[in-house]
């Protein structure tokens, strides 16, 4: 119980380290924060917009071998930039990494809390709106 | 306690001594610098000359935890309150003056989560949430020419000028309805005092959902108590929505390398050509 306890309370000060430097529509709105992935796919296309980047991966089931394309949900390019992105940090044809919380409504889609560059390993904060524990 | 459990326990307890250690090392380290004055005596709420410098606006979600109590500190500060999570809805706050119909509708906004947010569709802020939204701004004054300007890279890129000049508040039909109101502001010793009128009701107070009227009037207090910290404090004064004025109040971080960048909210607005209606039709309308 105890154990428990100090575990919920260090995971808590890691959410509040990762402060929120973007904030626009409700993310509880749009996104479920218990249901969170991680996925693993092929860039084929980074749309560098505000008020949200959005970036799209062809990911393959590993047992279906079906392709679905997904798309993700990032902060605006500002917020992004100061969490050390650039434009041209996913490319297409790039595999990486998104860790985050999938869309209520069930489609290919979600909010990405990090991402990581399979060819360099860095991880980078994708300036996510998530802050609300559900 | 097996061994596993152990090494939890104890990964546990380094990791929240180290994430202790350093979210208190800055304060520890840097000695605190009193605030910048100009050259006039007047407290200086921007930068000092040849330095960088922005005001870490931060995300205050829910302005009913930032009610200050009889410490002077709110609920937040005292962290007696999550400023997450806590979607209790008008009952959950008893500090605040709800209206009835004021109650109902943040309940509703509570209930769907904000889904309805004016600043969701790239709309700005109103009245104090330019201070909430989580951005950086700059306030840049300008005594010669008797007025101060708050600069905001969030929200909607937007700024507002505060008239130093001693003029009233336009009357009647003259106060046009406006998104950050008409601000007429006074130094009252080392503080910004600035009374904010004629706001439209296209916004929200906050992301939470409390609303307000076009009978909205706020009162700003901004002081630098030092270099690193504008503390900002607002009455709330909405006979349409509120039966008794209110006051929140928070700090805001000075960030010694920081400068504006471009954000224009309004470039690929999906959320507002997705969002449906309760009834599950096009918030934009069909074709």
């Amino acid at each position: 119980m105890r154990t428990q306890l100090l575990l919920a309370t260090a995971a808590i000060a890691l959410l509040r380290a990762a402060v929120p430097v973007a904030a626009h529509h409700s993310f509880a709105a749009e996104f479920d924060a218990a249901k969170p992935f991680k996925l693993t796919g092929v860039v084929t296309k980074v749309e560098w917009q505000n008020p949200h980047t959005i970036f799209y991966l062809d990911i393959t089931d590993e047992q279906t071998k079906k392709v679905t394309n997904w798309s993700f949900e990032m902060g605006s390019p500002n917020g992004l930039m100061r969490n050390g992105w650039t434009r041209n940090t996913l490319k297409i044809g790039d595999v990486a990494t998104v860790e985050g919380s999938l869309a209520r409504d069930g489609s290919p889609h979600g909010n990405a809390r990090a991402v990581v560059l399979t060819s360099t390993g860095k991880r980078l904060f994708a300036a996510s709106s998530q802050t609300e524990a559900q | 306690m097996s061994s596993a459990r152990r090494v939890a326990l104890a990964a546990a307890i380094v990791f929240a001594a180290l994430y202790t250690a350093w979210a208190q090392a800055p304060a520890a380290r840097r000695p605190v610098e009193p605030a910048p004055r100009l050259t006039d005596g007047t407290p200086n709420l921007g930068r000092v000359a040849g330095e960088k410098g922005v005001w870490d606006v931060p995300y205050i979600q829910n302005m009913g935890m930032r009610i200050p109590g009889p410490d002077g500190r709110t609920a937040a500060e005292r962290g007696t309150a999550a400023e997450s999570g806590g979607r209790g809805g008008a009952k959950a706050e008893p500090d605040v003056p709800f209206l009835p119909w004021a109650r109902g509708i943040y309940d509703y906004n509570s209930r769907n989560n904000s889904k309805y947010d004016p600043e969701g569709y790239c709309l700005p802020p109103g009245g104090p949430r330019m201070m909430a939204t989580p951005y950086p701004m700059e306030i840049i004054q300008q005594p010669e020419h008797k007025r101060i300007f708050m600069v905001f890279e969030g929200a909607t890129h937007i700024w507002r000028e505060i008239y130093m000049d001693g003029r009233p508040h336009p009357q009647g039909d003259e106060l046009n309805p406006t998104y950050l109101g008409h601000s007429v502001g006074r130094w009252d010793h080392d503080t910004l005092v600035v009374d904010v009128v004629g706001f439209n009701e296209n916004t929200w107070l906050d992301y939470y959902g409390h609303p307000h009227t076009d009978l909205l009037h706020v009162v700003e207090k901004f002081t630098r108590p030092n270099k690193a910290t504008l503390r900002y404090e607002v009455l709330i004064d909405d006979p349409g929505a509120y039966s008794r004025p209110w006051t929140v109040a928070w700090n805001i971080p000075w960030n010694t390398s920081g400068e504006l960048t471009e954000y224009i909210c309004q470039e690929n607005n999906r959320y507002l050509q997705k969002l449906t209606d309760d009834f599950g039709q096009p918030v934009l309308g069909g074709p």
